[in-house]
């Protein structure tokens, strides 16, 4: 009983250095992203189950296979999941403390995320623009612009983060120490992915 | 009183604790909590004023103390207040002061995500309010249905004002529910298993669960209400093929889910009450943390029992019928568990202890009436009527309020150091029981007797008047009570009984420290072997077992040791930045523009407040 | 539970260093899992070209090669196959909750997915 309470008192006083260390040995930083993903299904379920509801359901207008652009969109898709990779490879070369590396797969998924979004603008604008298929247009402009809307501002905000990351490495404010607020962004960041693969799969794909 | 705090090491600052900048730049969960707690508290006033107001409208037939717009403006505005700048935060005023001295912690996992979430929080209170000043009070009810809340027929800001005040509100509680999360899992004190943490730190856990989960619901729902009101989308408009139930089961979807928000923190502060002055252990305690979980899992599943009434079809109905019945009964074996803890006890009626066996009763009550309500049947019959009104008020005000009630008479010393006047902590509760009851009771009868709900006057020969003048007169006795308190609460502030660390002999963690307690809480992190550890350092297990060793007293060289985060101000600026983005809604697209990029400097300058320089300083 | 910070895996350090849980895929690992990704990928869209393919057999084909892709994504890419259960339990708890959400908004709104309208 003694040795067990002068364990836990050494385990205690042991994790007091990092704060952000907690008594189970888990980051506090990454339990709490896993539950803001976790809320964020909630977010996103309510957003895809709004357009499932009114799938098929709109009066007039184009409808999704009228206007979708499947190579674009597929496009999209690979470049994302590329995105992921680079990003595991960002994370795997600042372990090894190799900084070049660590800031050009940091980049480079930055600019694989850039390009995601550049696509959606490209598609939104063919979508308005060519064939008449706005916000307002019918329940599928609707549904499909703030859904799909919704998940490319998430992007951006990951670029934007991601972004800010390579910004701190090139001027000498990341290393090694700093792995699990790199971690973080990586796990925001697939998940960023997942949910596309959803929405590629349930919006675009399936008729 | 300055005291230093270092967060990193290397780095010293001299800290002032006095002063309104201290206040506004702490990152000390118990300020925080204070914070909540007298915030909370004057919009509870102000709730409450509302309904006097309604029930001084009606309290006799064809009145016209205010008009029908201004009547839906009140009981809008009630509800909303109530349920949102009220028994929330009221309840995250017990969360912040007490979830880290009841599991050992020094302050939350997030100390300043913390105080964000407040700033946040006050920030949405007073914009929703706000709206009063431009004669724009929101007035399509606090469950704001489509398509009465669309552009079409809600064309002022009312609706607006509503629907930005509750994001910017849901944005508080879900940074609060991460936060809280994080810290009940990964901060508890070494040897508290999760079946040793406090009944009270259990359903805080539960509750925060169900606010990260339900909050997107809400969040969705208001976004596509933003969108066809702003953007011209049609999320709400039939005629292009939609359908206005979206709204209500996105709403609900959150909306149930919310109501278990509201009574479980009530329910996790009786299951602390009731030990303390019964000198028992809470009876079955497994058993009831599990109903809890239970509880918080099942809500997510009978959210339509709020919409029997719309024609959703037999099968439907019939499931979140069963479902609604099924949630009953984790709630009353809870009521069982706690009778049983009184059984055989050594019972204490302080007022803490009055205040939660009449939570007991009036919750069962109100629980009662809604397990009628669980019948679709019988629900056409009394959904929309005043018997509605009776159910929820003696759940969330028999329940929650009271349940909240006995925590201010609880853990008023242990917040301020003084003990609340007795006297007039019992005279509040007889008071408050009687004038509930008052209130509430007859609208049983209203109800059932046919009169609908958010009416502003009625007809003088339906027979509905002696008892709406006794239901209003009722609600001016809960106002009385109400003066009662806040009366002690300002009379004990200098010559209230000064409490010492445990005045009522109690059981948790929270109690083995002064009162109030330092800044950092516990000097030495204690080592937990069971439930109610403070009750086995002092009086064993009750076994034959000896009492666990109590931790030595701290040496000055130990308390100077501790490190404490230092205040930050980018908190208070990061909240100001998003309510004047999200307001820019109202005004202007340039100041939701320039609104977001201050938004974008505060995240990232709150983000590397404390990240080290380019030289690692060790 | 005894020994409350055991969780930590072999690589955790501590003081300075934060844990990385259990264990790590390696690099060649993460290539693989990409490349998979890539391929199944190509045949989903390949599906849809099936000529004669059975409205139901596209569906839950292409449901069940996207749920393959999520699985990898978050077992490998999120490091969940190494994390510890909460981590796990945070996640996948929340996702199958707001599945059951999409499943009951469709079936309250007879969404034509479910029910072929005639």
């Amino acid at each position: 009983m003694a040795s067990h309470d002068a364990h836990a008192a050494a385990g205690a006083h042991a994790v007091h250095h990092d704060p952000n260390i907690g008594t189970t040995g888990l980051d506090n930083r990454k339990v709490g992203m896993w539950i803001f993903l976790g809320s964020d299904c909630m977010f996103f379920g309510s957003l895809i189950g709004t357009y499932l509801s009114y799938k098929g359901k709109s009066v007039g207008g184009p409808g999704p296979h009228d206007v979708f652009n499947i190579p674009l969109t597929s496009e999209s898709a690979a470049v994302l999941l590329l995105s992921s990779l680079t990003m595991v490879l960002a994370l795997a070369a600042l372990e090894k403390s190799d900084h070049k590396w660590t800031g050009r797969w940091l980049l480079a998924t930055a600019l694989l995320g850039a390009h995601f979004v550049g696509n959606q603008v490209y598609e939104f604008y063919t979508f308005a623009v060519h064939d008449g298929l706005r916000l307002s247009t019918n329940l599928f402009g609707s549904t499909f612009f703030t859904l799909t809307g919704f998940h490319g501002a998430h992007v951006t905000g990951g670029v934007i983060w991601l972004m800010g990351l390579w910004w701190q490495l090139k001027r000498g404010r990341l290393n090694k120490s700093d792995y699990t607020k790199v971690e973080i962004a990586g796990l925001y960041w697939h998940f960023v992915d997942i949910v596309w693969i959803a929405i590629f799969t349930i919006i675009y794909l399936i008729p | 009183m300055a005291t230093h705090a270092a967060f990193m090491p290397g780095v010293k600052k001299e800290v002032a604790y006095t002063g309104v900048w201290s206040w506004i730049t702490t990152v000390d969960h118990k300020r925080i909590g204070i914070l909540y707690g007298v915030t909370a508290f004057i919009f509870f006033v102000m709730g409450g004023i509302e309904a006097l107001i309604m029930r001084a409208q009606l309290a006799r037939p064809d009145n016209n103390l205010v008009s029908a717009q201004t009547f839906n403006e009140l009981f809008t505005m009630h509800g909303t207040t109530m349920v949102f700048l009220a028994i929330m935060p009221l309840s995250a005023a017990f969360f912040n002061f007490m979830i880290p001295l009841q599991i050992g912690a020094r302050d939350v996992a997030f100390p300043r995500l913390n105080a964000l979430s407040y700033w946040i929080f006050l920030c949405g209170g007073l914009f929703i309010n706000s709206s009063f000043l431009f004669a724009a009070a929101p007035d399509g009810g606090w469950f704001g249905y489509a398509t009465l809340t669309t552009r079409q027929f809600s064309p002022g800001h009312s609706i607006d004002f509503w629907m930005l005040g509750l994001q910017i509100l849901g944005i508080a509680s879900m940074l609060a529910g991460f936060n809280f999360i994080v810290t009940i899992v990964n901060m508890r004190a070494p040897g508290m298993t999760l079946m040793r943490m406090p009944v009270f730190i259990w359903m805080s856990l539960v509750v925060q669960f169900l606010v990260v989960l339900a909050f997107p619901a809400i969040t969705v729902a208001l976004i596509l209400l933003m969108f066809d009101r702003f953007f011209g989308t049609l999320f709400f408009a039939p005629a292009a093929g939609a359908d206005p139930l979206l709204w209500q089961h996105l709403f609900w979807i959150f909306g149930h889910p919310e109501v278990y928000i509201l009574i479980l923190p009530a329910m996790g502060i009786v299951s602390e009450v009731l030990p303390t002055f019964a000198r028992k252990p809470l009876f079955g305690a497994p058993v009831v943390i599990y109903s809890g979980i239970m509880i918080g899992f099942f809500g997510f599943g009978v959210w339509s029992h709020h919409m029997f009434s719309v024609g959703m079809g037999p099968v439907a109905d019939a499931a979140f019928s069963i479902a609604t019945m099924l949630i009953a009964v984790p709630t009353g074996v809870k009521i069982l568990n706690w009778i049983s803890t009184l059984w055989g006890g050594s019972i204490r009626f302080t007022s803490a202890m009055l205040f939660s066996l009449g939570f007991i009763a009036m919750f069962t009550m109100g629980g009662l009436s809604g397990v009628m309500h669980a019948s679709p049947p019988v629900d056409l019959q009394q959904t929309d009527t005043y018997f509605v009104v009776a159910h929820f008020h003696y759940v969330l005000f028999g329940g929650s309020i009271f349940g909240l009630f006995s925590g201010f008479y609880y853990w008023w010393p242990k917040m301020t150091g003084r003990l609340l006047d007795e006297r007039l902590g019992k005279l509040h509760f007889w008071l408050m029981m009687l004038g509930f009851n008052m209130t509430f009771f007859p609208q049983h009868y209203l109800g059932l007797i046919g009169m609908p709900r958010r009416i502003y006057t009625y007809a003088g020969d339906l027979g509905w008047n002696f008892w709406n003048m006794v239901s209003s007169i009722g609600a001016f006795i809960i106002a009385l009570s109400i003066l009662v308190f806040i009366i002690n609460a300002f009379k004990t502030r200098r010559s209230g009984q000064v409490a010492g660390p445990d005045p009522w002999d109690a059981r948790t963690l929270e109690w083995a420290i002064p009162s109030p307690p330092p800044i950092y809480n516990f000097a030495a992190i204690p080592t937990v072997h069971g439930r109610d550890e403070l009750w086995l350092q002092k009086h064993g297990d009750g076994h034959g077992g000896a009492p666990t060793p109590r931790p030595a007293t701290p040496t000055a060289q130990e308390i100077a040791a501790i490190h404490m985060p230092p205040p930050s101000y980018w908190p208070i600026l990061l909240a100001l930045a998003l309510t004047f983005m999200l307001s820019g809604l109202l005004i202007s697209t340039y100041q939701i523009i320039a609104g977001g990029l201050l938004v974008l400097y505060c995240m990232f300058k709150f983000a590397l407040e404390y990240h080290r320089p380019a030289q690692e300083t060790h | 539970m005894a020994d409350t910070h055991a969780v930590a895996g072999p690589q955790s350090h501590g003081g300075q260093e934060p844990a990385h849980g259990g264990g790590h895929a390696s690099v060649r690992t993460y290539i693989w899992v990409a490349l998979i990704l890539g391929f199944i990928t190509a045949i989903e869209v390949a599906t849809l070209y099936v000529p004669g393919l059975p409205n139901g057999l596209l569906v839950s084909s292409l449901l069940v090669m996207s749920a393959i892709k999520f699985v990898l994504v978050v077992g490998f890419f999120m490091h969940l196959k190494y994390d510890h259960n909460i981590m796990r339990s945070f996640f996948i708890g929340p996702l199958l909750l707001a599945i059951l959400i999409i499943l009951a908004l469709m079936a309250l709104f007879s969404a034509y997915i479910l029910l072929p309208r005639p």
